[in-house]
């Protein structure tokens, strides 16, 4: 024992050894900020305070109704406070977005006005201006009548039943500022008879369709296409049925679901990524002739449309004479047409008139246009703040996940358009709504950002993959020479105070 | 978002310019019997939509017309007028079309793979290259073919051999030409079910029926093309062609090339398309032989026999029968059915060099010149200078002029080779040149490395001889036949990584630097002790 420290070389010092092996712990120490930061996903800060400053925010619209008594002797000024009581009272105003206030003050150009006179006529829309008409001898109950109006008028989806339900809101279209119409005549079976080889689309669209999608050009833009196909079998055998000893062929509710054959019908439009909505007149071939559409019981019922929700219309026509027709004849052309435009209005979510009032002119009245301009504006800027929202929540769920400096800038700008959208509401729908379907489109291209999906080409495993080879062959004689070094200075602890207790004891 | 004035006012001229608009559609079906035996079949269905012009480029950016089609097809219709392409040629084939025994096509376009070229107008707010692009994708997704990946590094501008074949309406801008081939798409069911669905009635009437997947696909050589061009006066002309080369001796049991329609496609001609204006089937007649032809054709000459579908009774079997004939024997010698004949092959073994050989014979009692057009990928790169033209041994590099050529870019852009050749009579010429083969990078590779590349098919257009005036500048389709004519495709074996590589470098390198660092380390922390050996220890 004596011998061998002794024998210890001048330049062996356990220091020297430690303080070697100390260098490189502090070697790997320094180079870690330089590792995380070479190795670390850029991923901006997103404005988190501000969008979460947005739930709860909701778009409500300043309305004024001016209410007009001159045709009859009803205080005008007492009435419009009894209506606004009664309109502060009923929530489906403010559940549709709207801060109505009701007054005789004159009424400007984009007031609503309520004219009240004595009669017994049902109410009658002009323009921004109601016609509500009261017997003489319940003038007591104009005002509810007034409010009421107003309600079915000004906030149709919430305070009409049918298009308060659940399967309304799945059928409408999600907002698009442009829509592709595509309107195909779909022949059966042409080669069998009973066909028609051509149609006057466009005398049609322009008789049927045109003044409606012209009104509706406030909100989108409409791309139509037609095409004709002669041979679109159906992927079912409809069901043949005796009434009145003559067979039909009926489609049951659930024939109706899988109608369309999209395989064999060539309907997918390829160049834009424009949503489509399809309307499709069928002919059904002769042997299918003719095609009725049957009710839960298996009754066929009058109807010869019927609707896919989102996705399109279909009109069945079943020709009174079986035979092969150059061109399908005006007057069901037409009738097919106003079909389609009722769908497609049903598709876009126009509200429907109340059932008891009248409109002086055909078409959609102001009333309705302004109600689905801001029922759309609202919806998108839930939407908006409810992408917004998914993002934060996404970025937060997956650690891993780059975030662009122009998916923060997607954030803000869509965050800069709801505010737009909120300023501009009290003074025009139409621009809350122009902002609210900026802050969607903006919203949703910060949500599909390729960029954020580089995660899914170098996942964690691999950089393991990649630094295990040489991290775990080098670490392994670094942690060795660690815990050797440990167990020989605590060997030479015990050994320093053995000796020392053994000089005590000597002593 | 607002429908202005100006777009109310085009919508009315749509509906003015509607009433003169129609729409009209042909289809033919042409049966030519070869001399080795096999049936050649075309099937042609053009649709015209009288009237209408190609859209103008610069209308690119504005709203377009709505686009109400009877019996053109729509999808087609919308790509055409997003990307306002004036004039589309697409052909899918398969096989190796043998001019030597089967003569000229029908259709000219029977290049291996995937062959597409387009005509667009410049000068608009969008690119001809991003059009081009736009094209590409869109045809891909409508006829499920990965013509995706005819990027810029297969896309050529080959104006002399590939000119259009209607009209460019001079709208005071010039046109471009880009044409690119994919030689290793394979053609199959994929790519004749959409096909068949661009058809108005589909392959459920007329002489589309006939179209069977099962037998088609089949056959010893099968093409698709879509040809679209502008006819001046007349509209826009969609023809949608099918073209098989059918082997009914290899069909029947008794080797006898005996056919009908049963036995060629397995179908028969149950009902007329009822939208069809025309609807006519060729069958030319064997010349010098005993046939019998039935049903009894509408009209009948020395050369063909022409049925009407929808005057002759259904359903339609067309048959040819050869009484005197036990079972056919193969002729050993054919005559070369085209004027030239070519070969091209690739020599050396090497990853490194090689050499690309042609040998052109000229099968005519005349001179002929004809057009070379060769468009390589730069994964095969030549040196110009190594061209050279030999006949019977003797070398003759004047009868190869040089046109244009544009070197290849690695990376970027392949190389385009146009040259005119003159042939001698009943002679044979040996050009050939020398290529190397570069490295492509890693990534370059496709999933099937080791299958090699396909080199596209070198063109051909044989034309009559000029004197004087002409020579050296390229005659505009003034030939003896205008029609092009392919080589078959080559495969290139490219040097391949082993793909594994990567890891193994990692694993490789990680063990060599642990071990230096163990050893390093180990050097530094080792406790040295000097060991006193007792001298007087025995």
């Amino acid at each position: 024992m004596e011998t061998l420290s002794k024998a210890a070389l001048a330049f062996e010092s356990p220091l020297t050894r430690r303080s070697i092996i100390a260098s490189y712990f502090l070697v790997i120490l320094l180079a870690l900020p330089l590792w995380w930061n070479t190795t670390s996903i850029e991923r901006q800060a997103l404005p988190i305070s501000r969008v979460s400053a947005q739930t709860g925010r909701e778009l409500l619209f300043p309305v004024h109704v001016a209410v007009n008594t001159s045709a009859s002797d009803i205080n005008a000024g007492v009435l419009a406070q009894e209506v606004q009581r009664y309109v502060n009272r009923n929530e489906d105003f403010t559940r549709d977005g709207l801060e109505l206030r009701v007054s005789s003050d004159a009424a400007t150009a984009k007031d609503y006005q309520v004219n009240v006179r004595f009669g017994t006529h049902d109410p009658v829309v002009v323009g921004r201006e109601v016609t509500v008409e009261v017997p003489p001898e319940h003038a007591s109950v104009a005002a509810m009548r007034v409010a009421d109006t107003l309600a079915t008028l000004l906030a149709p989806y919430s305070s009409l039943k049918s298009l308060a339900t659940a399967s309304h809101a799945e059928r409408v279209v999600s907002y698009s500022p442009r829509y592709r119409l595509a309107f195909t005549l779909l022949n059966e079976d042409a080669a069998a008879g009973n066909a028609a080889l051509s149609w006057d689309v466009r005398g049609a669209l322009s008789a049927q369709l045109s003044p409606f999608l012209e009104r509706l050009s406030v909100l989108h833009n409409f791309t139509i296409e037609s095409q004709v196909q002669y041979h679109g079998p159906l992927a079912f055998e409809p069901r043949g049925l005796q009434v009145a000893e003559k067979t039909q062929y009926g489609l049951t509710p659930e024939d109706l679901t899988v109608f369309v054959n999209s395989a064999e019908w060539m309907l997918s439009s390829s160049v834009s990524n424009d949503p489509v909505l399809h309307f499709i007149a069928f002919i059904p071939s002769s042997k299918h002739t003719p095609l009725r559409i049957l009710d839960n019981n298996g009754i066929p019922t009058a109807s010869s449309a019927f609707m896919l929700p989102q996705w399109g219309g279909i009109v069945i026509y079943n020709a009174e004479t079986i035979g092969v027709a150059r061109t399908l004849a005006t007057r069901p052309l037409d009738n097919i047409f106003a079909t389609f435009r009722q769908q497609l209005s049903a598709l876009l979510g126009v509200p429907e008139l109340p059932a008891h009032v009248q409109a002086r002119s055909p078409g959609v009245s102001d009333w309705q246009l302004d109600a689905l301009i801001r029922r759309r504006a609202a919806e998108n800027t839930a939407g908006a703040q409810e992408t917004l929202q998914s993002i934060l929540r996404l970025v937060a769920q997956i650690g891993d996940m780059p975030v662009g400096e122009d998916v923060r800038g997607d954030v803000e700008d869509a965050l800069a358009a709801l505010d737009k959208t909120y300023s501009s509401a009290p003074s025009s729908a139409v621009e809350a709504l122009t902002f609210a379907s900026k802050a969607q489109v903006v919203a949703s291209r910060a949500f599909f950002n390729p960029g954020m999906l580089a995660l899914l080409y170098f996942p964690a495993e691999h950089k393991w993959a990649v630094y295990a080879p040489l991290f775990a062959s080098v670490s392994a004689p670094l942690l060795a020479s660690v815990i050797r070094e440990f167990l020989a200075w605590k060997k030479e602890r015990a050994a320093k105070k053995a000796r020392s207790e053994q000089r005590q004891k000597v002593d | 978002m607002r429908l202005t004035l100006k777009h109310l006012l085009c919508l009315c001229l749509g509906i003015v310019a509607s009433a003169a608009l129609s729409e009209e559609f042909n289809e033919e079906l042409d049966l030519r019997p070869l001399p080795d035996g096999k049936v050649a079949a075309w099937f042609s269905f053009s649709t015209l939509l009288k009237g209408a012009t190609p859209r103008d480029t610069k209308t690119l950016g504005a709203e377009d017309e709505s686009q109400l089609y009877t019996l053109f097809p729509l999808a087609l219709g919308q790509i055409l007028r997003e990307y306002a392409v004036t004039e589309l040629h697409l052909t899918l084939n398969a096989g190796k079309w043998n001019y030597d025994r089967w003569g000229y096509p029908d259709e000219s376009g029977v290049g291996t793979g995937a062959e597409l070229w387009a005509w667009m107008g410049e000068n608009g707010p969008v690119s001809v290259d991003s059009r081009w692009r736009g094209l590409r994708n869109a045809l891909a997704g409508l006829f499920c073919a990965s013509l995706g990946s005819l990027d810029e590094q297969r896309t050529t501008s080959p104006v002399l051999t590939f000119q259009p074949e209607g009209f460019l309406p001079n709208r005071t801008a010039s046109y471009q030409l880009r044409h690119a081939t994919l030689p290793s798409e394979h053609v199959c069911t994929e790519n004749l079910t959409p096909f068949l669905k661009l058809l108005p009635c589909k392959s459920l009437s007329g002489i589309a029926s006939l179209l069977n997947p099962h037998m088609l696909l089949d056959a010893d050589w099968h093409g698709l093309g879509v040809h679209v061009r502008y006819v001046e006066g007349a509209g826009v002309e969609l023809r949608l062609a099918s073209q098989a080369v059918l082997d009914p001796v290899r069909i029947s049991r008794e080797k006898r090339r005996d056919w009908s329609f049963s036995a060629l496609f397995d179908r028969r001609i149950e009902q007329a398309c009822p939208v069809a204006r025309s609807s006519v089937i060729r069958v030319w007649l064997p010349q010098n032989e005993t046939y019998a032809i039935i049903p009894s054709p509408t009209a009948m000459d020395s050369t063909y026999a022409t049925y009407v579908v929808s005057e002759v009774e259904k359903p339609l079997d067309v048959a040819i029968r050869w009484p005197e004939e036990q079972n056919f024997e193969y002729p050993t010698a054919i005559k070369p059915q085209t004027h030239i004949s070519v070969h091209r092959t690739l020599q050396g073994a090497s990853q490194h060099a090689g050499r690309l050989a042609l040998s052109v014979t000229n099968n005519h009692d005349t001179e002929l010149q004809a057009g070379y057009l060769e468009t390589l990928p730069w994964l095969l790169q030549f040196y110009l200078h190594t061209l050279h033209a030999e006949i019977d041994g003797v070398r003759r590099d004047d009868l190869v002029k040089l046109i244009s050529y544009t070197p290849p870019l690695p990376h970027v852009q392949p190389a385009l080779l146009q040259a005119i050749v003159t042939l001698p009579p009943k002679r044979t010429m040996q050009l050939t040149m020398d290529v190397v083969k570069p490295f492509l990078a890693y990534t370059e590779h496709p999933p099937d490395a080791q299958r090699g590349w396909d080199l596209p098919p070198a063109v051909f257009v044989p034309f009559a001889s000029q004197n004087g005036s002409q020579a050296g500048s390229y005659p505009q389709q003034s030939a003896v036949c205008s029609t092009r004519m392919y080589t078959p495709v080559l495969l290139v074996d490219l040097a391949t990584p082993d793909f594994s590589m990567p890891y193994n470098v990692i694993i490789m390198s990680c063990t060599l630097i642990a071990l230096i660092f163990g050893m390093v380390f180990n050097l530094l922390t080792r406790r040295f002790v000097v060991v006193r050996v007792d001298e007087k220890a025995p």
